[in-house]
């Protein structure tokens, strides 16, 4: 199997499949867990959709029915699930990649990072947190060129701010 | 012909060709980087083209979805690494071809067949996008209403591999189109009292933290450092009289499958691409080579992923449903600049379809000049390390969206849809059909609601059009349901056989 760009796996006629399988492995429990939430998240959608204020009811069609509808098909979709994952024999990811050994390490840091640079930016700015925000995304991606860590957000933080502040007349 | 003189005066504007200019750069890049998909770059630009005019804005979107589809091809030949799914089949034999030291001649027919490709597409666009939008102009709710069922269960059932969470991701694209204020009587619905959600969700926000923060997210998860250097031994650039004579039957082989399929709703390159391979290869004389760097193979592939262009713009504009997921974001950019995809657009802005459709033309002449003047650099910035992307890609995530309303509010959604994208997508529920609920959900709210009260609860079966549509929609469900059962069940019974 060999990854694509947007996470979907293909196998070429000569590709040699041991070697670059990188797909996920499947889980019952996973599956089950998934159908779990969703049936629990539609219910909820119903729940909020039937409680719905309404200042005028005329009764039949009102603001509340479409909502309604939907959430009792995403039950419906959800309790398929349900049953699929406890009763079919063959459980899939389909085109989940497995996760790298530091995957999660590198993604939930570039999260927490990322959170507290909007939190910086609605409070001091756009130029100084954007140029910290960026060096440091660069040191929790794996750069270590100190050219690189200072260079690359200076450069990058100016040109945004010229196109998006001057050209685009975005107030950053 | 004021319609046609107006629509080609817009695009020859400085302005206009200067933002194709851009268009073709940052599609070229988006298609040639994997992991960069067209829908994750055509959101991303559609926020910084929020301020620009409608015509511009629209040269630089629908110039990045023509130059990344030849941008693909380049990852795909020298590294057998497709830029986007469209170029899977690419792979095939295009990096067979440059392994034979081939890679130039690779290279350019895959250029040539593409804009072949795109060129064919768009004279469909042409010809059957006005007749199809006249058809739709006499549509009534129930019909429109049936109109958006099936577009979404062909799409998912295209595009899914479990129906039912298909379904369940258009239920839930759906159910967020309704936060807000209730279009007929406004009454509140899921705003708990912020009055940044009494207008909705910002439609940008939420893709591009669907197709782009969730697609980052998750490349950062599962990562793993190149082992392939590219080929630069690219050889012979042009074909000689005898190839030019061996592709143009696949490449009108690839191109009528690959306009079939862009009609189809969700349909994309990727579909197209495999199947006008598998279809030249099998119509072929020389079908034993076939995966072995036949120049017949990627002279099918590329025809047929490229030729989805236009039968994908003709559903998107005549019926205002997206025909692909890149269509799904560029019709929620038109939204905002006040154009309705439709068949009303045909009636209302006859000129902006020209527009389009020169746009299209004009974009696939300069990126196909640019690829013939084959750039050693191209080769060159396939090396470029990763966390330079990530990191631009980020930030422009970030300072993009904010830009749609110069709200951090709608950076904190984003960001809260990034990683609902990214626990979607590693529960395997697709992102394309939320997309799709969200655009079609006023749609088919409010037709549903005027059909009920117009004709009544059966309205929707009674009437001839509309039951057809629905018989459709359900059939491609059942379809879907049964295909994978059947196909296991024959599979089972050869292998018994055997």
């Amino acid at each position: 199997m060999l990854k694509t760009g947007s996470g979907d796996n293909f196998l070429s006629p000569d590709a040699d499949v041991d070697e670059l399988d990188f797909t996920a492995k499947p889980s019952r429990t996973l599956e089950i867990t998934i159908a779990a939430i969703a049936l629990t998240l539609s219910a909820l959608a119903y729940y909020l959709a039937y409680n719905i204020e309404l200042r005028f009811d005329p009764g039949g069609i009102n603001a509340r029915w479409w909502p309604e509808l939907l959430s009792l098909i995403a039950i419906g979709l959800s309790g398929l699930l349900l049953v699929a994952s406890l009763t079919v024999s063959e459980i899939s990811r389909g085109d989940v990649e497995e996760s790298n050994a530091d995957g999660w390490s590198r993604m939930l840091k570039a999260l927490a990072l990322t959170s507290i640079y909007v939190f910086a930016w609605a409070i001091v700015g756009y130029v100084i947190p954007t140029v910290i925000y960026l060096a440091v995304l660069l040191w929790i991606f794996g750069l270590r060129s100190k050219v690189g860590l200072i260079a690359f957000p200076v450069i990058t933080t100016g040109f945004i701010y010229l196109l998006f502040h001057y050209m685009l007349r975005v107030p950053l | 012909m004021n319609a046609l003189f107006d629509g080609i005066s817009a695009v020859l504007e400085p302005t206009t060709m200067l933002c194709m200019g851009i268009g073709v750069v940052i599609g070229m890049l988006v298609g040639m980087f994997p992991g960069i998909t067209a829908t994750m770059a055509v959101a991303l630009a559609s926020s910084f083209t929020m301020t620009l005019d409608p015509v511009p804005g629209l040269a630089v979107l629908l110039t990045i979805y023509v130059a990344a589809n030849f941008g693909d091809r380049i990852p795909s030949i020298l590294i057998n690494t497709p830029g986007t799914p469209a170029s899977i089949a690419t792979t095939f034999d295009g990096y067979p071809m440059a392994k034979n030291g081939q890679a130039g001649l690779a290279l350019i027919v895959s250029a040539l067949v593409s804009a072949i490709g795109i060129i064919a597409s768009m004279v469909l666009f042409a010809f059957a996008s006005v007749p199809l939008a006249k058809l739709a102009l006499a549509f009534g709710p129930s019909e429109m209403f049936a109109v958006v069922v099936l577009a979404m269960t062909i799409m998912i059932s295209i595009s899914s591999k479990s129906m039912a969470k298909g379904l369940l991701a258009g239920m839930i694209g759906l159910f967020i189109a309704t936060i807000g204020r209730d279009p007929i009587s406004g009454d509140a619905r899921f705003t708990f009292g912020i009055r940044d959600l009494n207008s909705g969700l910002d439609f940008i926000a939420v893709i591009i933290g669907l197709f782009g923060i969730a697609e980052l997210f998750d490349q950062l998860l599962t990562h793993r450092p190149h082992s392939q250097k590219p080929i630069s031994a690219l050889g012979r650039w042009w074909p000689t009289r005898d190839e030019y004579k061996r592709i143009t039957k696949p490449t009108a082989v690839g191109g009528i499958v690959g306009l079939i399929v862009g009609i189809i709703p969700g349909a994309g390159g990727d579909i197209a691409g495999l199947l006008g391979w598998d279809r030249a290869k099998s119509l072929s004389k020389t079908k034993a080579t076939f995966g072995k760097g036949n120049i017949e193979g990627i002279a099918a592939s590329d025809t047929a992923s490229s030729a989805t262009l236009g039968g994908s713009l003709t559903t998107t504009m005549a019926l205002g449903i997206p025909g692909d997921s890149v269509m799904a974001v560029m019709i929620g950019s038109m939204i905002v600049w006040g154009i309705q995809p439709g068949p009303s657009l045909f009636v209302n802005q006859p000129s902006l379809v020209v527009t389009i459709t020169a746009i299209m033309v004009i974009a696939t002449m300069i990126t196909l000049a640019i690829n013939l003047i084959r750039m050693p650099m191209m080769v060159k910035l396939l090396d470029m390390p990763v966390h330079y992307i990530w990191a631009t890609v980020l930030v422009f995530c970030l300072v993009g969206t904010y830009a749609t309303t110069n709200n951090i509010f709608t950076v904190v959604v984003m960001l809260i849809f990034g990683v609902i994208g990214l626990i979607l997508k590693r529960c395997n529920i697709p992102a394309s059909p939320i997309v799709l609920g969200l655009i079609l959900g006023p749609l088919a709210e409010s037709n549903l609601r005027r059909s009920l009260l117009i004709d009544g609860p059966t309205g929707l079966i009674s009437k001839p059009i509309s039951a057809t549509l629905i018989t459709f929609a359900l059939i491609a469900i059942v379809a879907a349901v049964l295909t994978p059962v059947l196909t296991k069940r024959r599979n089972q019974k050869i292998a018994q056989e055997s």
